[in-house]
């Protein structure tokens, strides 16, 4: 999608009602959060807030959705100071926000979701009228809503659609005259089309006259959406200016320095390179339903083979599957015992929160010397191995005694990659290994992946990402519904595989609308 | 390594409610016309103005710790085992058994010790039971434990009134453990015996195998996020079966020491060592040592609060009450602190 979206410039009589934030500031501790920051948010108009992890973007929004006080500076509204001691306060004065992470109740119904969150008092529920409303607002961004549909069965873009039309159901309640929207990065877990599908409903809630704020730390989708960046880089607004600024001067900005963006020469592995990972003619069925059919993939040492999909498609059967975590019902699968893993879920999947950052990166190694010596623990040999493997892959972390959990997402995945690539192991499973990292995180992970291929692992990696699937990847194979498109793809043929990914197809057009494809890769 | 088993703000919190506790009570009683100082004085002497009256909170102690610790030992391997007071019945029962019916041949520092150890067993062997029925029928442990103490209950007292029955007497109760299955008496004047040392030996125990044993490592992994376990080769079920045995054999044992040290037999009256174990393990904050501390403070409690009972005519029952707020007071205060670690610091991402 190349076009940009209608832009709207209409200002008339806007200037009342913009929102400013004048010098805020906050600490936490030692910490300074925001420094002096101001921002001026106007109706009709999308700003991009640009920034690293950690750079006080989720801090801001915090402060201006009522979650946290500001320790010096103010909040006005046309001229007129706001105090916004909580949410409803907020919300009072025209402030939604959708959260990245959803607020939904997957059991309910779209419509039982939005009167669990809007319908105060314990009347009669009317459930007619609140999917009437939703309905109107859905048809005004083009969205097709079954209010009846239970939220656990939606695609996670629709799941979107439903917190979004949430906030503005209870922006409508509240019954403000000016209404802004906050969405916090909003595509962090969105597929490449769901995205292309989301950005023009974000231009027409401006042209509606809301004001947006789009938190984001993607380029590419700031230049596309928004009227106006921001840029934050440690509690400090470094840069104000139009979101048509070039990627890396805003990358630049952001970061801080020059950051060189992982990509490399495609380079299949020779056929003479031994085979680390085979799945052959793989067929699970798992709970009455056959989620992988037939499957065929190789990864040679000394390749990163990406597997593009749309999430659900079958990509955790055949990471399971590969690991011995499920059963072949036919067919077979070869993979040695010792693989690094780099999961899908980090918190979930690969480290113990509340366990120190030392104990997580001995997790693979503890029953090794020197770790332990015949079933004895040597906390000190931790450290050591701790404080080596920090600093080699910069995982930031005040001590190796501090809890993981108190580490932001871009060091714990720092520290899940540290700990899985350490002692250069011969195979790696990767999972959206960069999923929620910012820009200079994410290179660095993929860089690391990059190193591993070139002194021979051998990599599967899965990732919802399609851009950085392409920049990394020596071979592309596609899953759709189970199955695996016929052989793998140059990583060039960028619209092939998008095809494939929608429709398993190559070649035809896609007949069917946006929505189906969502409810096809439900899981 | 400070994080190596609880965080040391933990203790704030067990020490925090402690105080919170014992200011609303004593406030209750100083509204009933009770001084204050008069209760807290009182309730010291109760509870340790004697060497007598410590040896008393010792041995009241002794079992709290037993199934306090069965109690921390399951939940910190993530196995919700609620069933301390079933176990601790079986392996009461089979201590009467094999030192009133079943007798093991042999002199007493034989005998006692293969009895013990057999009551162990049992305890152990009734928590599996919970254990198989997850594995094998998926039953929640944290039902189907408390489910087995309705069983271990009625199991025992028809143990109790049938083959087990004392024939001299029509009460519901057991014949009298012999002497030599007896454990040890350590302080003349009570009943403070050998097994209340091997309790806190065990604690101690405990404290060194998870801190600093590989297995007490996978333990605490596996506790805290099995799935994570699974992804890293850990041998989660084997842990998982490893925690269950060591807690019900905890709670055996501890049954067992009851009858062998304190009892001599067992009859129909209600025990609730079990699930007062849950109560001290929160206490504790499922710290071995922290449980070591609780356990002997609602030790003193208990005997405290029947000092109060013969001086002041305040009701014993207030033991219970406060042990009862103590939990409450402690999950709360947890609560509070969980909350505030999960508050929006720097960034949420």
């Amino acid at each position: 999608m190349q076009s940009p979206f209608q832009r709207n410039d209409r200002t008339d009589g806007a200037h009342q009602r913009m929102i400013s934030l004048n010098g805020i500031s906050k600490r936490f501790g030692d910490l300074v959060a925001l420094a002096e920051v101001s921002l001026t948010i106007a109706p009709g108009r999308v700003l991009g807030l640009l920034g690293e992890n950690g750079a006080g973007k989720s801090t801001l929004m915090n402060i201006l959705f009522g979650q946290l006080k500001p320790d010096a500076g103010s909040i006005t509204s046309g001229g007129t100071a706001l105090r916004l001691r909580s949410p409803a306060e907020a919300l009072r004065h025209g402030l939604g926000m959708v959260h990245q992470h959803f607020a939904l109740v997957p059991t309910l119904s779209v419509v039982d979701n939005v009167v669990l969150a809007l319908q105060s008092s314990l009347g009669r529920i009317d459930r007619a009228a609140w999917s009437a409303r939703l309905r109107q607002r859905a048809d005004a961004l083009r969205w097709d809503i079954d209010p009846t549909a239970l939220v656990g069965s939606l695609a996670i873009g629709q799941q979107q659609r439903v917190e979004i039309l949430k906030a503005l159901l209870a922006l409508d309640q509240a019954g403000s005259a000016q209404r802004t929207l906050i969405l916090d990065e909003p595509t962090a877990v969105l597929t490449p089309q769901e995205v292309d599908e989301l950005l023009p409903a974000v231009r027409a809630l401006a042209a509606d006259g809301v004001a947006v704020v789009y938190i984001s730390h993607k380029l590419a989708e700031i230049a596309r959406v928004c009227d106006e960046v921001s840029v934050l880089r440690r509690g400090r607004v470094v840069h104000r200016g139009p979101a048509t600024e070039t990627t890396e001067r805003l990358t630049h900005l952001m970061v801080g320095s020059p950051v060189s963006q992982p990509s490399r020469q495609a380079c299949p592995a020779p056929s003479t390179a031994p085979v680390r990972i085979a799945a052959r003619d793989l067929t699970i069925r798992s709970d009455g339903r056959t989620v992988l059919h037939q499957v065929t993939v190789e990864v040679r040492a000394g390749e990163i083979v990406g597997v593009a999909g749309v999430e659900g498609n079958g990509q955790v059967p055949l990471v399971q599957a590969v690991l011995g975590l499920l059963s072949a019902t036919s067919g077979s699968v070869t993979a040695p015992g010792k693989i690094a893993v780099i999961p899908d879920d980090r918190q979930r999947e690969a480290l113990v929160m509340p366990l120190s950052v030392a104990q997580n990166l001995a997790l693979r190694r503890y029953r090794e010397v020197p770790f332990s010596q015949s079933g004895w623990l040597s906390p000190a040999a931790w450290n050591v191995h701790a404080r080596a493997l920090m600093a080699s892959s910069d995982v930031r972390a005040p001590s190796p005694d501090v809890a993981v959990a108190t580490l932001s997402g871009g060091n714990q995945q720092k520290a899940v990659v540290a700990r899985e690539l350490d002692g250069d192991p011969a195979v790696i499973i990767a999972v959206n290994p960069t999923r929620g990292l910012d820009v200079g995180a994410a290179a660095a992970v993929l860089n690391r992946l990059i190193a591993a291929r070139d002194r021979g692992a051998a990599v599967l990696l899965i990732h919802s990402d399609l851009d950085e699937l392409l920049a990394i990847s020596d071979r592309v194979v596609v899953l759709h519904n189970g199955r695996v498109s016929d052989s793998s793809w140059p990583v060039c043929d960028r619209a092939a595989i998008s095809r494939l990914m929608l429709s398993g197809s190559p070649l035809e057009p896609r007949a069917t609308g946006p929505l189906n494809v969502g409810a096809e890769a439900t899981s | 390594m400070r994080r190596w088993l609880v965080g040391s703000g933990e203790f704030v919190i067990a020490i925090g409610a402690i105080v919170a506790v014992i200011i609303v009570v004593l406030t209750g009683l100083a509204l009933l016309g009770h001084p204050p100082l008069t209760v807290l004085t009182t309730w010291f002497q109760g509870a340790a103005g004697s060497g007598t009256r410590f040896a008393l909170s010792l041995q009241e102690a002794g079992p709290l710790l037993l199934t306090g610790l069965a109690a921390a030992v399951a939940f910190r391997g993530g196995v919700w085992n609620i069933g301390a007071e079933g176990q601790f019945l079986i392996g009461a029962v089979t201590m009467v058994a094999f030192g009133t019916v079943l007798l093991i041949p042999g002199p007493g520092w034989f005998s006692l010790p293969v009895a013990l150890v057999l009551s162990t067993i049992t305890g152990a062997a009734w928590a599996l039971l919970a254990t198989g029925l997850e594995r094998w029928r998926g039953v929640p442990v944290v039902l189907s434990t408390i489910l087995l103490n309705f069983i271990a209950i009625a199991v025992v007292g028809m143990l109790v009134q049938g083959p087990l029955h004392d024939p001299t007497t029509t009460a519901p109760q057991t014949a009298l453990l012999p002497e030599h299955v007896r454990l040890p008496v350590l302080v003349d004047g009570t009943k403070l015996h050998l097994g209340v040392l091997v309790a806190a030996l065990i604690a101690i125990a405990l404290w060194l195998g998870l801190k600093r044993t590989t297995i007490g490592f996978e333990v605490q992994v596996v506790g805290l996020n099995p799935d994570a376990a699974r992804l890293l080769g850990m041998p989660v079920g084997a842990r998982q079966v490893l925690v269950m045995a060591v807690s019900g054999g905890l709670a055996g044992f501890a049954g067992a020491a009851q009858v062998a040290g304190v009892t001599g037999m067992l009859s129909g009256s209600p025990i609730s060592y079990g699930y007062a174990g849950i109560a001290v393990a929160m206490l504790g904050r499922l710290h071995p040592l922290g449980i070591l501390v609780a356990a002997l403070f609602l030790g003193m409690l208990s005997t405290g609060a029947s000092g109060l009972e013969r001086r002041l005519a305040i009701p014993h029952d207030l033991g219970d009450v406060v042990q009862g707020l103590l939990v409450l007071a402690v999950l709360v205060a947890g609560g509070i602190s969980a909350r505030r670690a999960l508050r929006p610091q720097a960034e949420g991402t």
